[in-house]
């Protein structure tokens, strides 16, 4: 949010300002009166089909407006004309109407256009033709009110659903072809395709009369392998088809595959956990049957399925086989339960759930922190444990956790998407900022309100990040989230109209104090009464200083009053301010173990430097210590003499000194001149290459014929081992080259 | 990371591969000294090392002798029409994802009437392993020169020399955009032979080897030198490419460290000519696919075409009064 000063008047009564205590809201607010004119994070379009899927309207004429408006003075008409359209489209859905951003367009559009008086094809209707042609998103437009934290869940759920369905059909489908293939080929051998008529079929009518189709038929069903083996693989592979085709956890890619009288789709969004798991234990059977389904069409489609080790495997398989993993592939549900209409049975049903490791997402949704005075919490409230349930979620330590409010769920959309597409459970907990004692201040405000004043901070908690809480747990999206108060520039004109400024924390107290609830536990003393003992609630509750503690806060008329505060709203705040240091800690700011480490660390060092500090050397012992001489450079290390390769003459050498014929085996280029000379001297190796197997199974002439043959002289004939062997003398001349 | 419920299933059914269960019941019927066999055998190594299972490897051949290779392999083969392995390579591709394919081919088959299928497959760059026999020679019809055959040469249809100076495949497939994999070997050194085919095999893309093969009936003695004298041979090494044994460091000491990214110098490289070079020439994984360039969302179910088929003739159908057409499809 902008800062900019803002008018105040000094001068007000203490009964006037009485009066106003209802109206009061923080000082910080002031500027805020109506948020039309304002460009913010809403409203939202939930864009369809395509990431990201949450857009402020702002973002997207700022992109519209960057490719096609020309920097400078040329383009400043069209960004007027696009910002007046934006105000139109925020007025409209700050009103209440609900339309997708093509349709807001054309309706703002046509009423601007009236307004203006032009005639068409005039600078306006040119301008907003041509931001029109640059708009590549639609969606609903929503506005920050109480529905909103719904839509947008429901919303995101949706996409990461199609994305998913996506995915599964693929799987699924491909599944499906390559089954369907193995079934075409086991029919093609199969007796039924091998008749006149099914082969008269297949080869079509064109070439019909060119084939004697009962000669074919004769021939081709001579020596058919046809097996019951492979009648049951047929119909394992039937029923398996029959399962993946039927399934009703996503519905068909294109409206035009659902077939008449198809059952729908199962819906996933309940209103309750309870009615969520029943549905999941209802359909349990139908996900164990798809998950054996799938597994067995894998491992067909390897060619890896045996009936005798693998059917037993799947007559047993029941709900305690399924894993994450398979259980990932199917949609996960959404429960949406909200403050004041959910049975507060249900929230205990929502942990369960949560506890369970199912893919169920729980939406939380809070329309009030703070909770009525009264000593007790309503029966259908949460109460302020609501804003502590997302904290015991992360204690499950499998769970998904996000926490924001209505004002940031823009902000933190990535986060809500990884939620949504998280394995495992998740929980959603968000403000809304609806608070029907604090209308006077709209929900966007009391939203980004609850998450500046720590009443509602924003973290989120992912199991599946990493193995630790620095992976895990993150607050960066807080304001000044190293700080235990969030400090804003608060400026204003005193008494004799001078601008002032200030630092101003925005606290707990701070908050509460626009709820009209808690008007009776705050005095607004007007500029004249105020004294030198009140103390800024901030202070107040470091109990730094002792005193009065106050907020800042601005009447109807904009006067500034300071807004003494009771103690239960001190307290309050403490309670509120020990649980954002918890959190802290979890996110490793401001840690207590890492300061108290370093501390112990530091004075243990400081404690190691003083002990180790010398005593100041007098000149004589200075002199008298012996000079040190740098050290001497060791001796280079003898270069290592670089390696003779060894030549194939020296192997030779060495092999040959036995006389004995070999073969230089892994050179062997498997070329069969040898093997055909003679395959029992000569043979083959694992590899197809030759070597020796039998030096008796063959004459010196055929050895010293195969290395005169060998393509790349790698047989070496040695000596003859027969001397009666004829022709020697010439045998031996003819092998020297070769050994 | 934990297995998935099929891959534990998987592993009961383990079976084990040796090279024999590749080998084809038919004897191969190449002249005894044929690179050929030296080809087969690398293959059926390769086969036996990787434990493809036999029912989903594919060999895809044109004409020569080169494309006799499927029939001596246990293991699905297509043995075609001259010139057009690649393209049924291509459509095997496509239609059967899970299939490992290689495509046998020679000097005529790919760099003659198979030109034009060459030239795009390369662009097209689609996952298989494509083994050029360039034996310089066409052989199966008994000694015509192809377009690698060296200047010179005299055949039955060249009986005064060959005309024309030689195509020379690598530099014409490193020139072919998209190119991922370009190499070459010969037959002659049976362990790089097997490691650069391994490698083209592990490439995903067209991994393009060419093999220069000695022909011991019509092109006698045509590499002689290159076999006799390792100064002739150009081994390329890199980290990322060949890694040459100790036995062979040994004894072929002409080596280049050569890096498969290097377009420039591996066009440099392909055109020498008083050295072999052998080893991976160019190797870019970032080259994307063509199948996985064009994979659809979904993939075509008989009952998906069934379906789209009808939401468009039902664009077009005239429908009686009394039936509603069908909303439009999504």
């Amino acid at each position: 949010m902008d800062q900019s000063s803002t008018p105040l008047a000094e001068t007000k009564t203490a009964a006037a300002a009485a009066a106003d205590a209802g109206a009061s809201r923080p000082a910080l607010f002031a500027l805020y009166g109506t948020l039309e004119g304002l460009r913010y994070d809403y409203p939202l379009v939930l864009v369809e089909g395509e990431a990201p899927v949450l857009r402020p309207l702002t973002g997207i004429m700022d992109d519209i407006l960057r490719r096609t408006a020309p920097p400078g003075t040329d383009g400043e008409a069209l960004r007027q004309h696009v910002l007046r359209l934006e105000h139109a489209i925020r007025r409209r859905v700050a009103r209440g109407e609900r339309d997708s951003l093509a349709s807001l367009w054309w309706r703002c559009a046509a009423e601007l256009l009236a307004a203006s008086g032009e005639a068409p094809f005039g600078p306006l209707d040119t301008d907003l033709d041509r931001a029109r042609e640059a708009l590549n998103v639609d969606g609903l437009v929503i506005d920050c009110d109480a529905n909103a934290p719904e839509e947008v869940l429901v919303h995101a759920w949706k996409a990461v659903y199609a994305a998913k369905g996506k995915a599964f059909r693929k799987k699924v489908d491909g599944l499906i072809l390559r089954l369907t293939d193995i079934l075409k080929a086991e029919f093609m051998k199969s007796d039924a395709a091998r008749t006149p008529q099914a082969l008269e079929l297949s080869i079509g009518s064109s070439f019909g009369s060119d084939f004697d189709f009962g000669a074919l038929s004769r021939v081709l069903s001579h020596g058919s392998a046809h097996t019951p083996a492979l009648d049951a693989r047929q119909e394992r592979i039937q029923r398996v088809l029959q399962v993946l085709k039927s399934q009703r956890f996503y519905p068909p890619g294109r409206s035009s595959e659902r077939k008449p009288g198809q059952p729908n789709p199962h819906n996933f969004i309940f209103e309750s956990c309870a009615e969520a798991l029943d549905a999941f234990r209802e359909r349990l059977d139908e996900i164990v049957d798809f998950v054996k389904a799938l597994v067995i069409a894998e491992l067909e489609i390897a060619n890896k399925y045996r009936a005798d080790l693998h059917d037993p495997v799947f007559e047993a398989f029941d709900e305690s086989d399924l894993s994450a993993e398979q259980l990932a592939l199917l949609p996960s549900s959404l429960v949406c339960l909200r403050d004041g209409t959910t049975d507060t049975a249900d929230t205990v049903r929502a942990f369960e759930a949560l506890a369970s490791g199912l893919p169920i997402k729980v939406l939380i949704q809070t329309d009030d922190i703070v909770g009525d005075t009264s000593p007790e919490p309503s029966r259908t409230a949460f109460g302020v444990g609501s804003a502590h349930f997302a904290g015991m979620a992360m204690g499950l330590n499998n769970a998904y956790v996000l926490q924001a409010s209505s004002a940031l769920l823009c902000r933190v959309r990535e986060r809500l998407i990884a939620g949504m597409s998280h394995d495992g459970p998740a929980l959603f907990s968000v403000f809304s900022g609806a608070v029907k004692t604090a209308s006077h201040v709209s929900p966007y405000l009391m939203a980004a309100a609850a998450s500046e004043a720590r009443a509602f901070p924003t973290f989120a908690y992912d199991p599946a990040a990493g193995p630790d809480w620095a992976a895990r747990f993150d607050l960066s999206e807080n304001p000044q989230a190293e700080a235990d108060w969030p400090t804003h520039r608060l400026e204003y004109e005193d008494e004799a109209l001078q601008r002032q400024a200030e630092d101003v924390a925005f606290t707990y107290a701070d908050f509460v104090a626009a709820d009209r609830r808690y008007g009776r536990y705050c005095r607004p003393v007007a500029r004249a009464d105020w004294r030198d003992d009140m103390v800024p609630a901030a202070d107040c509750l470091m109990l730094a200083q002792a005193g009065e503690g106050y907020v800042l806060t601005a009447g109807a008329d904009n006067a500034l009053y300071r807004n003494v505060i009771d103690d239960k709203i001190i307290e309050a705040a403490r309670r509120c301010l020990d649980a954002w240091r918890r959190l802290q800690e979890l996110a490793g700011i401001n840690n207590s173990h890492a300061i108290r480490l370093v501390a112990r660390e530091k004075a243990a060092w400081q404690a190691q430097a003083a002990a180790a500090t010398p005593e100041p050397a007098s000149a004589e012992t200075a002199e008298a210590a012996p000079a040190v001489t740098p050290a001497q450079p060791a001796a280079p290390a003898a270069a290592a003499a670089p390696e003779e390769p060894q030549e194939t003459a020296e192997h030779a050498e060495a092999a040959g000194q036995s006389d004995d014929a070999y073969i230089e085996t892994a050179r062997c280029t498997t070329c069969n001149e040898c093997t055909q000379i003679n395959n029992c001297l000569f043979a083959y190796n694992e590899n197809q290459q030759a070597y020796i197997a039998d030096p008796d199974a063959g004459t010196f002439r055929e050895l010293v014929e195969a290395a005169e043959s060998c393509q790349v002289s790698i047989i070496h004939p040695g000596k003859p081992r027969n001397p009666d062997e004829p022709n020697l003398a010439e045998l031996i001349a003819r092998a020297e080259p070769f050994n | 990371m934990t297995a998935t419920m099929t891959q534990c299933l998987l592993r009961l059914v383990e079976e084990h591969h040796t090279l024999a269960d590749y080998q084809g019941d038919v004897v191969p019927r190449w002249c005894a000294g044929c690179g050929d066999n030296a080809i087969l055998a690398a293959m059926q190594r390769l086969c036996r090392d990787e434990q493809l299972p036999p029912e989903k490897t594919v060999f895809v051949s044109g004409i020569g002798c080169s494309s006799r290779l499927p029939h001596y392999m246990h293991a699905y083969g297509f043995h075609g029409v001259h010139g057009r392995a690649l393209p049924v390579a291509e459509g095997v591709r496509l239609r059967r994802p899970d299939l490992h394919i290689f495509v046998t081919t020679g000097d005529g088959d790919c760099c003659s009437i198979g030109a034009a299928h060459w030239i795009h497959a390369i662009r097209y760059n689609m996952n298989m392993t494509v083994l050029l026999h360039d034996n310089q020679i066409y052989g199966l019809t008994k000694k015509q020169v192809s377009p690698t055959s060296p200047r010179g040469l005299k055949s039955n249809t060249t009986p005064r020399g060959a005309y024309l100076n030689p195509l020379n495949p690598l530099t014409v497939t490193l020139g072919v955009s998209n190119v991922s994999f370009v190499a070459q070997a010969v037959d002659w050194i049976p362990d790089l032979l097997y490691d650069i085919i391994a490698e083209a095999h592990r490439h995903h893309g067209l991994g393009f080897v060419r093999i220069l093969q000695r022909c011991p009936e019509f092109m006698d003695h045509r590499f002689d030198e290159a076999v006799r004298d390792p100064s002739k041979t150009r081994i390329l090494v890199h980290g990322d490419g060949l890694r040459l044994k100790p036995e062979l460091s040994r004894i072929y000491h002409n080596k280049e460290v050569h890096d498969p990214l290097d377009m420039p110098r591996a066009l440099a490289i392909a055109a020498l000519e008083d050295e072999i070079p052998v080893g991976i020439l160019y190797k870019n994984p970032a080259v994307p696919c063509y199948e996985d360039v064009r994979e659809a969302e979904r993939p075509n179910t008989p009952d998906l075409i069934r379906t789209v088929l009808d939401e468009e003739f039902d664009k077009v159908t005239i429908w009686p009064d009394e039936q509603e057409p069908p909303a439009a499809a999504e």
